[in-house]
């Protein structure tokens, strides 16, 4: 494949699935920075996002977009319902305990999910979604184009969340410092269970907008996680702009690695990625030289 | 924990206890996907033996003695399918079949062929499983091979209508998973043979996968055929990007699984009209019975069924045939019967096992290769003739 | 040394803590593991298949334990240890006709190397960011078994025919199979019981429970975990030759997967890390309670599998044996400290 125009309709697929990687990756980044918890349920929120979307599809014919509005709130309760009940009691033990929790709590999501849906791929048939506008050669798909809207207004109100609230105030000063927070009078455990159910509403919200796009199996969350976690070292493990960065060039190297070099190896190139940046700059390709971890 | 075991213990040995009762039935095995990701397939294969089952044993058994399945649940795991089979070689049940999964079966056909009991594969069709092959291992449905081949029978057909050159080159895409990259290969394999180019071969890892770099890259190619091997999401997922992306080419070929499937029309809408697919066995096959048993398995699943179904259906009636001429149930005289299995006109065709091409006691059964038209399956070639008026592709923009 | 009969009774009873017996000897609870499986092949003699499957998997949690327990590493990568060995035996089987005593001790020399080299990549990392590399590091080689077909056979597969036969032994009899996999585990589970209870042992345990002190005290924390790493490996890999004759059908997805190593780990995690007999029995209980689900309750293996890690992270943080060892511990510290 030569010539400009199909690098630009690859560098521009990459971007918008790479909007979507960073969705996924921020909820994960942030609740790291704050709890130091590594989620390994995160995908698994992801195919649930799906899943609600399906469901209000299909049951109340709700179009996926309008299940948003559903979607992340009912992900936000849940996910500080999770950390009430089952990460509040470990995130004072040392030790991989949380990775562990997270984990089995995976398994739980995607198994319930499977008794329920069957092993079956289910979707979501928008007519709309599937078409697509020609900007200057460049073909770009309009259910990618809206997936890459929405992630542009939540990764900005996420933004403004954190730097222009008095509570997002509170929140970085947890993640920067939890004892000096605590001892200026902030309740880190309330600043704790809002920052997982900010992370679950953002991975909700990206299963949703990934419904009319891709195909729903209880089991793909894993890989889901395994993006988010890419994503988020690339950026720097905690930083919420670096998961901007780390997802959007995420999307890319796969679209250019995929097009250019062999298919087969489309997922290694990303860990490829993941695995040089740990090791050369562990801080994350965006990331202020820090002390290494 | 205590609880727990004394049950499992207790059913371990009354397993084997269960074997010296008389015979009042006879007894064969089958191991399946009952639960876990292949559970859908399952419960296809149970649908197929219910009904076989009522056949058989309406029509006299085995000699008179009521048929009985034994069903082994693999789990969709391979560890739980060898466990299962140990059991099942334990009873001394004179026929095992199964499973669903290549990559399930092809350990379960190395398993028997160590224990020298016969071993009948039904669904899986990687080529591996009987070429080589052995001598306990029998196969009734078409290995992968077959779903390429029926596929380039409707391109020499179409080719003949067009004139000479109208379809020469083919790219292909496939998953990695035993089964797909097995159909690419004879993908490759008969292009060579029949004189066309296969331009580019790309294969993806796992499902959900985006294919749109693929696609542009093939999409500069121009190819007159884009021949696809994929499951079920994957090959929705496929046509819904190859019309987003709009990557035209005269033929459309989804090389089974998938393609097959009625939720594939389901899910990739009008995207999916004038796409061939291969299959197995539909309602239309010119065998005896075909539509009748079409029937029965929609009454018993409730939804429309797929070949795997039927499948199992000419499992359990080529066991029943097998076991009744069996000169007793010691494995080597089942299989002597296996060996001399000649059923002329089952509802899946005619049915003996043979060696051919480097395959061993293989059924040599053609596939059926369908084209979408309006939302429905029509079937358009059989056993190396067109049956149906097989309609031009047009361009994305003209649809 | 025990408490002389002229030891001042009752006068600081507590100076000297008593030695938990479950570290102080594993030899008769190793003499009673073996009796137990080899009592197993006699009592169900048709189920050797479960065995195998339960011995196998008992051996790799015990040397994943090596590393994620006593160590305190805890890797999501090891599956890529048991395809390595399961392919050795079988590329060395197809292509050389090596025996396959060579090519289990090529495949433990192949996974200690690349356990030397995966650990210098890694061990500068700390907690999550290592479980991550090693995630990283197992899905890599699992898509290079798949895509690189002229070593691997790719997604087809690599079948194994015929193998050497040691002492005129049929290695694909499940009989053999039954009692190479109790050596297996014996072998491990002796391994692990000497090297803990040596100066290693010591080493990591060390470094697992605070990496600057024990580098204060003269420990090179990188040299211990790359033993532990290579030792864990190598015995891991040769489970995976077993595993390999086994299934004697093999293929890139079962064994590489991540679902693989997500077993053996959270196996030895419910067992109980860094206790010698915990992996095994964390085993015992998930393949025993599988089966039976098999059986009974079918669909909701997998979904027990989670509830029980949840509940064991949340309830009994040191597994189940760990739980046990402590309970035992205080009662005899208790009993002591009564006099």
């Amino acid at each position: 494949m030569e010539g400009l125009a199909p690098f630009l309709q690859n560098l521009s697929g990459g971007l918008l699935i790479g909007g979507i990687y960073a969705l996924i990756g921020v909820g994960l980044s942030l609740i790291f920075g704050v709890m130091r918890v590594i989620n390994f349920a995160h995908g698994e929120f992801v195919m649930l996002g799906m899943y609600l979307a399906i469901v209000l599809f299909v049951q109340l014919g709700l179009d996926p977009y309008v299940s948003l509005l559903i979607a992340a709130p009912a992900g936000f309760l849940v996910g500080m319902v999770v950390q009430r009940l089952v990460i509040a009691r470990l995130v004072d033990i040392p030790g991989d305990s949380t990775l562990l929790v997270t984990l089995g709590l995976g398994l739980v999501i995607s198994n319930v999910l499977f008794l329920v849906f069957g092993a079956e791929p289910k979707s979501i048939y928008l007519p709309y979604a599937t078409r697509t506008v020609m900007l200057g050669g460049i073909r770009l798909p309009v259910a990618q184009l809206i997936a890459g809207g929405v992630t542009l207004v939540l990764i900005t109100g996420l933004w403004l969340l954190l730097t222009r609230t008095e509570l997002g105030r509170a929140v970085r000063a947890t993640a920067q410092n939890r004892l000096g927070a605590e001892l200026v009078g902030i309740d880190t455990p309330r600043i704790h269970a809002l920052v997982f159910g900010v992370g679950m509403a953002l991975a909700m919200a990206a299963g949703v907008i990934l419904a009319p796009l891709l195909f729903a199996i209880p089991t793909a969350g894993a890989s889901y996680t395994l993006k988010a976690f890419v994503v988020t070292v690339l950026g720097g493990l905690g930083s919420v702009p670096g998961a901007i960065g780390g997802g959007l060039l995420l999307g890319v190297v796969e679209f250019m690695g995929a097009s250019y070099l062999s298919s087969g190896y489309r997922d290694a190139y990303g860990l490829f990625a993941f695995l040089l940046v740990l090791l050369l700059r562990p801080e994350g390709l965006f990331g202020r030289t820090v002390k290494r971890v | 924990m205590r609880r727990l075991l004394v049950p499992f213990l207790v059913a371990l040995m009354a397993s084997g206890a269960a074997t010296a009762l008389a015979q009042e039935s006879v007894k064969v095995g089958v191991i399946t996907s009952l639960t876990g990701r292949f559970a859908e397939f399952g419960e296809q294969h149970q649908a197929g033996i219910q009904a076989a089952l009522e056949d058989v044993n309406a029509a006299g058994g085995v000699n008179g003695v009521p048929l009985e399945v034994v069903y082994e649940d693999d789990t969709s795991e391979v560890n739980a399918a060898l466990t299962a089979a140990e059991t099942l070689v334990n009873q001394n049940l004179p026929l095992v079949m199964g499973a669903y999964s290549s990559s399930i079966t092809n350990p379960l056909a190395q398993y028997f062929t160590r224990q020298q009991r016969p071993f009948l594969v039904f669904t899986s069709g990687d080529d591996a499983i009987t070429r080589p092959g052995s001598d306990w291992v029998f196969r009734l449905n078409q290995p992968s091979y077959a779903y390429a081949d029926v596929l380039f029978g409707v391109f020499d057909a179409l080719n003949e209508q067009h004139g000479d050159g109208y379809l020469r080159t083919i790219v292909t895409i496939h998953g990695n998973g035993a089964f797909e990259v097995s159909v690419a290969d004879a993908v490759d394999e008969i292009a060579a043979q029949r004189g066309y180019t296969v331009l580019q071969r790309q294969d993806y890892d796992q499902s959900g996968a985006d294919f749109r770099p693929i696609l542009n890259r093939f999409k500069s190619l121009n190819p007159d055929v884009v021949f696809m091997v994929s499951y079920a999401a994957d090959s929705v997922a496929l046509m819904r990007q190859i019309a987003e992306v709009g990557l035209d080419a005269k033929v459309f070929a989804g090389g089974a699984a998938g393609f097959a499937l009625p939720n594939f029309i389901e899910g990739s809408g009008p995207a999916a009209d004038y796409v061939y697919t291969a299959t197995m066995w539909t309602k239309d096959v010119p065998y005896p019975g075909a539509q009748e048993l079409d029937d029965r398995l929609q009454a018993i699943l409730g939804r429309t069924p797929s070949y795997h179904a039927a499948q199992a259906y000419a499992a359990i009636i080529t066991a029943a045939d097998v076991l009744s001429r069996a000169a007793s149930f010691s494995p080597a005289d089942v299989r002597e019967a296996l060996l001399a299995t000649d059923m002329p006109d089952t509802v899946y065709g005619p049915i003996s096992f043979s060696d051919y091409a480097g395959y061993r006691n293989q059924a040599s059964l053609p596939a059926v290769a369908e084209q979408v038209v309006n939302g429905e399956f029509v079937t358009v070639y059989v056993n190396g003739e067109v049956v149906n008026e097989m309609l031009d592709t047009p361009a994305w923009t003209e649809r | 040394m025990t408490q002389g009969p002229d030891a001042p009774r009752g006068a600081a009873p507590a100076a000297r803590p008593p030695r938990p017996s479950l570290l102080a000897s594993p030899w008769p609870r190793l003499a009673l593991v073996a009796a137990a499986f080899a009592a197993w092949y006699f009592v169900f003699p048709s189920a050797l298949s479960l065995g195998i499957t339960l011995m196998l998997l008992a051996g790799w949690a015990t040397a994943w334990d090596l590393l994620g327990g006593w160590t305190g590493q805890a890797s999501l990568g090891h599956a890529a240890f048991v395809g390595l060995g399961a392919y050795t035996v079988g590329v060395t089987a197809a292509n050389f006709d090596l025996a396959p005593w060579w090519a289990a001790l090529l495949a433990m020399a192949a996974a200690a190397l690349l356990a030397l080299l995966w650990g210098r990549l890694t061990f500068g990392l700390r907690g999550a960011y290592f479980v991550l590399s090693t995630i990283a590091i197992a899905e890599i080689l699992r898509l290079v078994a798949i895509n690189e077909r002229r070593l691997t056979g790719g997604a087809v597969g690599l079948f194994i025919f015929d193998l050497q036969e040691p002492f005129g032994l049929d290695l694909f009899s499940r009989h053999v199979e039954f009692w190479f996999s109790l050596g297996y585990l014996l072998l491990v589970l002796v391994v692990v019981a000497l090297v803990t209870r040596g100066r290693l042992g010591y080493q990591m345990r060390a470094v697992r429970e605070d990496e600057a002190s024990a580098q204060a005290a003269g420990i090179n924390p990188v040299a211990v975990k790359s033993w532990a790493f290579v030792l864990s490996a190598a015995l891991t890999a040769l489970g995976g030759c077993l595993y390999g004759v086994f299934l004697s059908a093999l293929q890139p997805q079962p064994l590489f997967e991540l679902h693989l190593s997500v077993r053996i780990a959270l196996v030895a995690i419910i067992g109980g890390r860094g206790t010698l007999f915990g992996p095994l029995v964390g085993a015992a209980l998930i393949t025993l309670a599988a089966e039976l689900f098999r059986t009974t309750f079918a669909q909701a293996n997998l979904l027990i599998y989670g509830l029980l890690i949840v509940l064991v992270v949340l309830f009994m943080p040191r597994g189940i044996m760990g739980e046990l060892e402590r309970r035992v511990v205080r009662r005899r510290y208790a009993k002591s400290a009564r006099g």
